[in-house]
């Protein structure tokens, strides 16, 4: 953004708002009659110092509250910090409680709400959880292995689990 | 297409007023376009993603806030620089305005550096100059001869 003969300086006489719309905004007041060309670039400029002070302290606000995306929040706290800032400011920002864009829908639109199921219908996740058991004695494992006793008939184990019987 | 001019066209829901005033005022209820009186988003977030953390994000409603924030503050301003200005029965609002309405209002620690573009501006607005005079100059000393 530095043009070549700033570089030394350290100073840039770019703007990075258009002159015009500065000028469109200044001129919404009806008492301005005219602005002299070193006026607009001073308002260009101290616009830019306000944004980028505003922006810092909120950025501030934003960290101190272990966050990472600067929103309305953050900005309204940087505003009540500074008291110049907080004269002209805060009756302008948009009130806490309400939400700003209060046209807007606050679901998604492809995602029409849907009506609760009717009683005793099982949602399809439950399939695949892992069956609970009623007794939670029996769901437990014993705690030590040395503990878990045999059963007292060995041959039952076999009998009531199938051979395979070989056909050929 | 010359017959059209100053006429309001309504093809398929599109109007295009060629009527409309340049500064962005529609003539009959003389409301202010959004666009006109709000400074463009996108230099906005530029400007706040060069200050905030490399790691940071902007939500949308900040954005728009900030935008809102900025035009209040030259309404502000400049509104404090033009009653100066009207009181000392002036029409033109001049840099020193400027200066004075932001230490009037609080701003004072930005006339260090604004006194620094201030100069560097001056500088260039001379450099400028002095440019046409001699292009202007050189042209008239062929002109003679």
């Amino acid at each position: 953004m530095v043009m070549a003969e700033e570089e030394e300086s350290g100073v840039s006489i770019q703007l990075e708002f258009p002159k015009g719309r500065v000028k469109k905004i200044m001129a919404l007041d009806k008492d301005v009659k005219r602005v002299s060309s070193e006026a607009l670039f001073l308002v260009s400029r101290s616009t830019e110092l306000f944004l980028q002070f505003l922006a810092e302290k909120s950025a501030q606000v934003a960290i101190e509250k272990k966050r990472k995306t600067v929103n309305l929040e953050h900005i309204r706290e940087a505003v009540k910090r500074h008291q110049p800032t907080r004269d002209f400011l805060l009756d302008e920002l948009p009130p806490p409680s309400q939400p700003t864009k209060p046209d807007r829908p606050t679901q998604p639109a492809g995602r029409p709400k849907l009506d609760p199921p009717p009683r005793g219908t099982r949602r399809i996740d439950l399939f695949f959880r892992k069956p609970e058991l009623d007794d939670p004695a029996q769901a437990q494992p014993p705690e030590n292995p040395a503990q878990a006793q045999p059963p007292e008939n060995p041959d039952q184990d076999q009998a009531q689990s199938p051979v395979p019987v070989d056909e050929s | 297409m010359g017959d059209n001019i100053g006429k309001v066209l309504d093809r398929e829901g599109f109007k295009y007023n060629f009527t409309a005033s340049a500064s962005g005022t529609s003539a009959q209820d003389g409301v202010i376009k959004e666009q006109d009186r709000l400074l463009p988003i996108a230099n906005v977030g530029r400007i706040m993603k060069q200050i905030l953390p490399p790691n940071a994000k902007i939500s949308k409603e900040a954005k728009e806030t900030m935008q809102e924030s900025v035009s209040e503050f030259i309404s502000f301003v400049t509104g404090e620089a033009s009653d100066k200005c009207h009181k000392e029965k002036r029409k033109t609002v001049n840099g020193d305005d400027i200066c004075w309405a932001l230490a009037t209002l609080g701003f004072d620690d930005y006339s260090e550096p604004l006194k620094r573009y201030l100069y560097k501006y001056r500088e260039m607005e001379g450099e400028r100059a002095n440019q046409n005079k001699g292009s202007n100059g050189y042209e008239n000393n062929i002109a003679n001869i």
